[in-house]
C-alpha cells in the first residue's frame, strides 16, 4: 500500500510505509548528527508516521494539545501584492490586522511595512508610529512591530560598507571582517533608534524576523539591539531565525563569550536568552529536493532539542519552506497540518 | 609510511589549516614517490571537499575556507614545480556567477562565487540585482562553461527562465545552473537549467560534474 | 489560507474566539512556558484549561467580563477598551493602555 506525501518543493508523490519509515529515520538522524543533539526516539518516530500515513487529508492535535499560533508579517500577506505569498487584496494594513485578529483566530499579531527591512523604517518612521498607534486603538490581540535586521542593506551598493562577497573573492579577509563589523554597529543603532520611536507611541513589542540572515554579525547586531531595547523600554522581544544554522560570515563575533557561527536552535536560544529575548522562534529550513517525512523528522528533531534547552517560550517557524513546511508559496494543507501536529505533539513548542 | 597514509596527512593538514604541516606532508609525500599530480588531485581536493561539508554543517566559516584555499594555493604551487609543463593541471571551468535583475540578494550568491573561487574555478561574480545582457556580455567575454543565476524570491526567479533564454538566443553553449530560496530542482528542469543545487557546498559539487571534472 | 488558516485549525487556540490571545499574552510578558500560561489563564478566568479552547465557554465568558469578543456585537469592548480589561484581569501592563492612562493623566 502506498500513501500520499510530498517532495520538500511541494509536488505530490507516492511512498510505502517502509519508505516513509526510513525517511524520517534518516531525517532525524541527519538532524542528531548536524547538531550534535539526540535523535528522535523510536515512538516519537513512530507517532510520525502514524501522523504521515494518516488517511485524512488534513490532520489535528487532540483536544487538549492547542498551542499559541502567532503570525509575522500577516498585514502584508493580504495587502501584498508583489507576486510571493500576499494574495493583493487591496486593504490597509491595519484591516489586515483585524482580519487576522477576527476572522483568522490568530493569537498575536505583527505590522510590518512592505519591504519588511528596519532600515528603510528609519525614514519612514512617523508613518509607522501612527499606523502602531492606530493599529492600538482597534486591536484586541498583542501586535508586535515585525522587520527583518537584513545586515546585507548595509553593505555596497545598498548601504556604506564594503560588501564582504567581493572582500573575499578579492582575498581582503581582514576587510571582509571589518564591514560586518561596521555594519553590525549600524544595524543595531537602527533598530534601537526605530523600536525605541515606536515604544515611545505605545508599541507592545517587536518581532526580529529572519535574524542571522547575512550571517553571524547580522545575529549579533540583532542580540545587541535586543539588550538595549530591553534596557531601556517595556518592549517585549521575539526573535525569529532564518536558518537552522548561523552561517560563519565572520567567524569569530562572540556575544557574552559564546562564538556565535555555527550555533543551532538550541544552542542559539541560549544566547537569544542571554540578550533578554522574551520568545524565540527556531527555523529549520526545507530541504526541496528531499521528502516531507525525511524534512518533518529532522525540523521536529532540531526543534524538540531547542524546546527542551530553552527557559522562554518557543514559537517554531512553520512558513513557506521552514519547519516542515513545503516550499511552495501556497503550501498544501495536508502538510501543513501535519507539521503543525507534529511541532506541537512531539516538538512540544509552546506556540507557532 | 605508504602512499595512502602520506595522502591522508596532506589531506588531514589542509583540513587543519596548518601551512607549515601541509608543506611537511607534501615534501614527504614527493619524497616516498607520489606523483605531485595525485597529490593535487586526490588528497588537496578532497580536503577543499571536506572543507565544504564543514562549512555547510556550520563547523567552519568563510574566512577559515579563505585561509584554507591561501595555503592550498601555495601548496599547489610547490607541488606545480615538480610537474612538466604539458602535465599541469587546467582550471576547473570558468563560472560567471550572479543574482538575477530585480533581484538585490547578495549574500548567498557571494557564498558561493567563494566557493567554487577556492574549490578551482575562475569566477566572475557579476553582482546583484544584475541585468540579464550583464550576465550574456561577461559569459562571451570570458569564455565562461558555467553561467550561474541566483534569486532569492518567487517574483524574481522568473529572472532566471530569461536569462537562460536569452543565452540560448546569443547562441552561448554554456551549461547554466540556478539557485536560491524559492528555485528547486523542478524549477530548474522547467526552465531548462541543466542543473540546481540546494546550497553552496552542493553548488560546488553539481558544478566540478557540469565541467566533467568528477 | 494554507498557512494562517491551516495552522489554527490544526493546532491553534483561536485567538479572541476563546483564550488564545490571553495565553499568547502571558508567553510573551512573563515568559511563561505554555502549559503555565494556560494554567495561569485558566485560573484567572475561573474555567479548567480545557476550556480555554472551548468557544461555547469562552464567548459568553468574553461578553461577560467585556474583554473583547469575535463577532460585532453593540456596546461591546474592542481595541484599547479591551485591552484595558486583559490588562486588569491578567495582572500584567499593557503598553498601550499604560500609554492611554498616562496621556489622560
Amino acid at each position: 500500500m502506498e500513501y500520499y506525501c510530498r517532495l520538500g518543493d511541494g509536488h505530490l508523490i507516492k511512498m510505502t510505509k517502509e519508505d516513509m519509515k526510513n525517511s524520517i529515520e534518516a531525517g532525524t538522524n541527519d538532524a542528531a548528527e548536524r547538531g550534535e543533539i539526540p535523535a528522535l526516539t523510536d515512538d516519537e518516530q513512530e507517532f510520525l508516521l502514524d501522523i504521515m500515513c494518516n488517511p485524512q487529508k488534513n490532520v489535528s492535535v487532540e483536544p487538549g494539545n492547542e498551542i499559541v499560533v502567532t503570525h509575522d508579517i500577516g498585514t502584508i500577506r493580504i495587502d501584498g501584492d508583489q507576486g510571493n505569498s500576499g494574495v493583493g487584496i487591496p486593504v490597509s494594513r491595519l484591516a489586515g490586522i483585524l482580519i487576522h485578529e477576527r476572522a483568522f483566530g490568530t493569537d498575536t499579531m505583527e505590522l510590518g511595512h512592505i519591504d519588511y527591512s528596519f532600515k528603510p523604517v528609519k525614514p519612514i518612521i512617523f508613518q509607522e508610529q501612527q499606523t502602531v498607534e492606530r493599529v492600538n486603538l482597534l486591536a484586541t490581540i498583542l501586535v508586535l512591530y515585525g522587520a527583518m535586521p537584513n545586515l546585507g542593506l548595509y553593505y555596497y551598493p545598498d548601504g556604506p560598507f564594503n560588501n564582504p562577497s567581493e572582500r573575499f573573492q578579492a582575498g581582503d579577509v581582514a576587510g571582509a571582517l571589518e564591514a560586518q563589523e561596521k555594519a553590525a554597529e549600524h544595524a543595531h543603532r537602527d533598530m534601537v533608534y526605530i523600536m525605541k520611536n515606536l515604544w515611545d507611541v505605545g508599541c507592545e513589542g517587536v518581532n526580529f524576523d529572519t535574524t542571522a540572515a547575512a550571517g553571524d554579525a547580522d545575529f549579533y547586531a540583532t542580540l545587541m539591539a535586543t539588550e538595549e531595547l530591553k534596557r531601556d523600554t517595556g518592549l517585549v522581544v521575539e526573535m525569529g531565525m532564518a536558518a537552522e544554522n548561523v552561517i560563519g560570515i565572520h567567524g569569530s563575533i562572540e556575544y557574552k563569550g559564546m562564538r556565535l557561527a555555527g550555533l543551532y536552535p538550541h544552542e542559539q536560544v541560549k544566547v537569544a536568552e542571554k540578550a533578554g529575548v522574551d520568545v524565540f522562534g527556531p527555523v529549520v529550513n526545507t530541504n526541496t529536493s528531499r521528502d516531507m517525512a525525511w524534512n518533518m523528522a529532522r525540523a521536529v528533531t532540531f526543534v524538540k532539542a531547542c524546546v527542551e534547552a530553552s527557559d522562554i517560550p518557543i514559537h517554531v517557524n512553520m512558513g513557506m519552506g521552514v519547519g516542515g513546511t513545503p516550499m511552495f508559496e501556497t503550501p498544501a494543507t495536508d502538510m501543513v497540518t501535519r507539521a503543525s501536529k507534529a511541532m506541537a505533539e512531539v516538538a512540544k513548542v509552546d506556540g507557532i | 609510511m605508504g602512499k595512502e597514509e602520506l595522502l591522508k596527512a596532506v589531506e588531514d593538514a589542509l583540513i587543519k589549516l596548518d601551512e607549515g604541516a601541509l608543506m611537511k606532508a607534501c615534501d614527504d609525500a614527493l619524497a616516498g614517490g607520489v606523483e605531485p599530480l595525485e597529490i593535487i588531485e586526490k588528497a588537496l581536493t578532497n580536503a577543499m571537499t571536506t572543507i565544504g561539508d564543514l562549512f555547510e554543517k556550520g563547523k567552519m566559516f568563510l574566512p577559515q575556507i579563505m585561509v584554507a584555499a591561501d595555503i592550498m594555493k601555495k601548496a599547489t604551487a610547490k607541488l606545480e614545480e615538480k610537474i612538466p609543463a604539458d602535465q599541469k593541471p587546467e582550471k576547473l571551468g570558468t563560472y560567471v556567477i550572479g543574482t538575477v535583475e530585480g533581484d538585490v540578494h547578495d549574500i548567498g550568491k557571494g557564498v558561493v562565487a567563494t566557493l567554487l573561487k577556492v574549490n578551482g574555478f575562475d569566477v566572475y561574480d557579476v553582482g546583484r540585482d544584475t541585468p540579464l545582457q550583464n550576465f550574456v556580455d561577461k559569459a562571451k567575454e570570458v569564455n565562461a562553461d558555467i553561467v550561474g543565476a541566483s534569486a532569492l524570491m518567487t517574483t524574481t526567479m522568473v529572472g532566471q527562465k530569461e536569462l537562460i533564454e536569452l543565452l540560448k538566443k546569443e547562441g552561448l553553449t554554456c551549461k547554466t545552473m540556478i539557485g536560491g530560496a524559492a528555485p528547486t530542482a523542478r524549477w530548474a528542469e522547467k526552465i531548462g537549467a541543466d542543473a540546481y543545487a540546494e546550497n553552496a557546498t552542493e553548488a560546488v559539487e553539481v558544478a566540478k560534474k557540469l565541467v566533467g571534472a568528477e | 489560507m494554507g498557512m494562517p488558516i491551516a495552522h489554527v485549525m490544526a493546532s491553534g487556540m483561536q485567538g479572541i474566539r476563546a483564550a488564545g490571545d490571553l495565553v499568547a499574552r502571558m508567553q510573551f510578558a512573563k515568559r511563561m512556558r505554555l502549559k503555565e500560561a494556560k494554567e495561569y489563564v485558566a485560573k484567572k478566568l475561573g474555567v479548567d484549561v480545557i476550556e480555554l479552547v472551548d468557544v461555547e465557554v469562552m464567548r459568553n465568558l468574553r461578553e461577560e467580563l467585556d474583554i473583547g469578543v469575535v463577532t460585532s456585537v453593540p456596546g461591546a469592548a474592542t481595541g484599547i477598551e479591551a485591552k484595558a480589561r486583559i490588562a486588569e484581569l491578567l495582572g500584567i501592563p499593557i503598553a498601550p493602555v499604560e500609554r492611554l492612562k498616562s496621556k489622560l493623566e
